[in-house]
Order: structure tokens, then sequence, then C-alpha cells
């Protein structure tokens, strides 16, 4: 069942990331749907679904990108496995923490892809990719899993346990 | 003291006297009914006066019943009307959209019709999926004939090249990408160099020879000689000339003529080499010099 649920994120979120997310984009800067969904993924399931998570996303991401390089394919399993060894230290998931946590990563992972374009080919102003990618980006991804947190939080809010002493 | 019994037969007379007058009034003749007015006028101008105040509360009243009744029925009406209005716009839009697709596609077919190169039309479906590459996706693919390399154009000129052909489905990598790079012609001067994106999202030439006499305004176009684009297509204008010391090329900024944010059908050339005869203007631009068909020497 997980799988499959898997499997249709993965069907509908690079499609979701290329079509359709445009139409959010604040100055040009669009949020990295597959990269919140594999940090949620992490901070939800653990580590290990959100590194297979990741490896599947990112390599769907890569196929409709225009680098010829497989930047997100390395990128995503790992923002999976610390996002998940993340959540093994925290006792509450709060939407501060996963804000941080998703700002850090989503920063961590634009300074990679700049360093991976830089090594590649033509490398722009690491300056100008800051400003104008990097910390954009990242505000925006930490942003979007901050509302998409709130919400599973609202729908998979489970009652209150019932024990003995409830019925006392 | 007069005693109660004597009260009640002096009202019983008073009511018997008025009995009289009144009965007496009614037998009287008419000209002598006149003279009851006397008293009847001042009567009525005092009555008028509350009278008036009743006469403008009715009105009131009237009016807000009326203005009610109308509202109730202008509140329907306006109702259908606004449907009527969002119904109207949606059409418009529509038909607005409609129009502008239909003269882009008919642009787009004669430029198609008009190329000596056997073209592919496509429709961009989609954006890069990260925010570090200008790419788009076209609805078109390996199935259709596409192949990595390929140049794509739109009406206003060349707009990039496929790095990626999938079946159904391609990337084009745009030409304001800083990891693009075509071979460029300044159509005046004749002076070749190397085209590629910027980080802003403009384009600039590199490698032209020191001492090109390249000049703003000056037309670029591809030079045919690699890649998937054959001589002569538009790429752009050159608005910025830099001459550093110590440095054995010139380099100079392009403004693209084909505008990169409302790219929506393109062409993709298939085969740029079979050329027969490029005619003199198949795009919308003005060359200040006539194009020359792909292979054809200088």
């Amino acid at each position: 069942m997980k799988v499959l649920g898997y499997a249709w994120l993965i069907l509908l979120l690079v499609p979701l990331q290329v079509v359709l997310v445009d139409r959010i984009s604040l100055f040009g800067i669009r949020p990295d749907l597959p990269l919140v969904a594999v940090c949620l993924i992490g901070l939800y399931h653990g580590e290990i679904d959100a590194l297979l998570a990741g490896i599947a996303i990112g390599f769907a991401q890569d196929l409709f990108s225009g680098g010829v390089h497989w930047g997100n394919l390395c990128l995503k399993p790992m923002l999976g496995l610390i996002a998940g060894l993340a959540s093994r230290n925290v006792l509450n998931l709060t939407g501060g923490f996963a804000f941080g946590l998703i700002l850090s990563l989503s920063v961590l992972s634009g300074t990679v892809m700049y360093l991976l374009k830089a090594f590649m080919g033509p490398g722009e102003s690491f300056f100008f990719a800051a400003r104008g990618i990097i910390l954009p980006q990242a505000c925006y991804d930490a942003l979007v899993s901050l509302a998409l947190l709130k919400l599973l939080q609202r729908w998979w809010a489970s009652p209150t346990p019932q024990t003995a002493l409830s019925y006392e | 003291m007069i005693s109660l019994q004597s009260i009640a037969g002096g009202k019983r007379a008073v009511l018997l006297l008025l009995l009289f007058l009144v009965v007496a009034l009614l037998l009287l003749p008419e000209s002598r009914q006149e003279s009851l007015m006397v008293i009847g006028r001042p009567m009525a101008t005092v009555i008028a006066v509350p009278l008036r105040g009743m006469e403008a509360a009715n009105q009131t009243i009237d009016s807000l019943v009326n203005r009610y009744l109308a509202l109730q029925h202008m509140r329907e009406e306006n109702l259908a009307l606004r449907q009527h209005i969002a119904r109207l716009q949606q059409e418009n839009a529509r038909l607005r959209e409609t129009a502008q697709a239909t003269t882009r596609l008919r642009d787009l077919l004669e430029l198609q019709e008009r190329l000596p190169y056997p073209t592919v039309a496509a429709q961009v479906i989609g954006l890069d999926s990260t925010n570090w590459y200008r790419s788009i996706v076209i609805n078109k693919g390996r199935k259709n004939g596409l192949a990595a390399d390929m140049g794509v154009v739109t009406t206003a000129g060349a707009v990039g090249r496929i790095v990626k052909a999938y079946d159904r489905f391609a990337i084009v990598l745009l030409l304001n990408d800083l990891n693009n790079a075509i071979t460029g012609l300044v159509q005046r001067t004749r002076d070749e160099g190397i085209v590629e994106g910027t980080e802003k999202g403009l384009a600039r030439i590199k490698y032209l020879p020191l001492l090109s006499t390249v000049k703003v305004g000056d037309q670029v176009v591809t030079s045919g000689l690699a890649g998937g684009f054959p001589r002569g297509l538009p790429i752009g204008n050159i608005t910025k000339i830099e001459r550093r010391e110590a440095e054995l090329f010139l380099s100079a900024e392009i403004a693209l003529d084909a505008d990169f944010a409302k790219i929506e059908e393109v062409l993709v050339i298939t085969a740029p080499r079979e050329s027969a005869q490029l005619p003199a203007n198949p795009f919308t631009f003005q060359p200040a010099v006539p194009l020359t068909p792909a292979g054809e020497t200088r």
C-alpha cells in the first residue's frame, strides 16, 4: 500500500512541478516540490523511505530538467536521509522545526547544485546564485513545507488514545 | 347641586338637540348649507396640517414599499445580468484566446511553409523541473522524429536546442541559459562567434575578432556551422559591446528577438542541412542584409 502511495506520488509530483508550479512562482522562483516531498517523507516515515523515494523522485526530476548531469538523483536521497535522521531526535514534530530543517536542506541543496554546475560548465557568480536562486527558493520551500505540514497534521490528527483509565 | 338624574336628563336633552340640528341641517336648502363652510374652512385648514404630514408619511411608506418591491425584482434581475455578464466575459476570454492562438498558429504555419527545412511543430507543455536551468518541455519526442541537438525556432527566430529527447516529449534548453552555446554570426560584418546565455537571462556573443567593426544594433543570426541550426536564423540584436584590455577577442551583449517568457508553440528543425533555398525573410524581424541559405559560402 505504501509502495503504491509512493508510486502515485512520484508519478504526479514531477508533472505537477513541470506543468503547474509555474502558476505559483514568485519573481520567477518556483518551490522545489520534490525536495519538500522527500523531506516530509523523511520526517514522517524515516530515513529509509525517504532515501528510496528520493532516488525515484530525483531521477524523475532530472528527466525533466535541462541539466545534463544527474544532480537531483544524487541530492534528493541525501536530503531525505538527513531529514529522516533528524526526525529521530525529535519527540514532537513542530512547524518551526520543519521550517528550519527544510530551509537548511534547501540551502544545502542549492549550494551543492551550484557547485555541481560550476564544476561541470560555465558557472555564474555564487553571490548571484545565492541571491537569485538559492535563498529565495529555500524560503519558498520552507513556507510550502510548513503549509503542507499543517495540512498533513490536520488531516492525520489522531484522537487521544483511549486507555483503561479513560473509562473510569 | 345638580343631581345625577338631572345630568342624565340634560345629556339626553343635548343629544336630542344635536340630532334635531343634524336633521335640520340635512333638511336645509343647499344655499343655506354653504353657511356651514364658515366654520368648516378654518377647521379644514387646521386639519390640513396633520393631513399633509400623514400624506408625506404615506408617500414615504409607499415609496419604501415600492422601492423594496422594485429592489426585490432588481436583485433578481441584477443576479441574472451578472451571470450573463460572467458568461459573456468567459466567452469573450475564450474567443480572444482562440483568436490569439489562431494568429500564433497561422504565423507558425506560414513560417513552417516558408522554411526550406523539414520541421515539426510542437507545443510547450512545461518548464524546467528546477530553478537552475532555463529550459522548456515540448509535447513531441523521438516518435515524431526529434533528437538531441536539433534546433528549435519560433516566428521570432531561434530559441534553443533539444538536450533530451524521449518518446513523447523533449527538453529544450533555451538560448538564454548559461549552459547553452551555439555558433552565431553578426549579419552585417559576417564575424562569427559563440552565442551563450548569461546569468541575467540575456545572451552574449563571444570570440568576435578584435578588429571587428560590429556596432550596437547589428543583427546576430545563426552561423549554421555547428549544432542543429541552419545559417541565417535570427537570434537577436547587439545592445552592448565589451572591449577589454589584454583580451584577444571582443564580446557583445545581445537582446534576444524571441520573448522567452511567452513561448507557447515552436518549430523543431529536424534536418538543417537539407536546405534548398532560404526565402528572403521568413521571420518577423527585418534584417539589414539578406539571409543566405545553409551551406552557401560567404
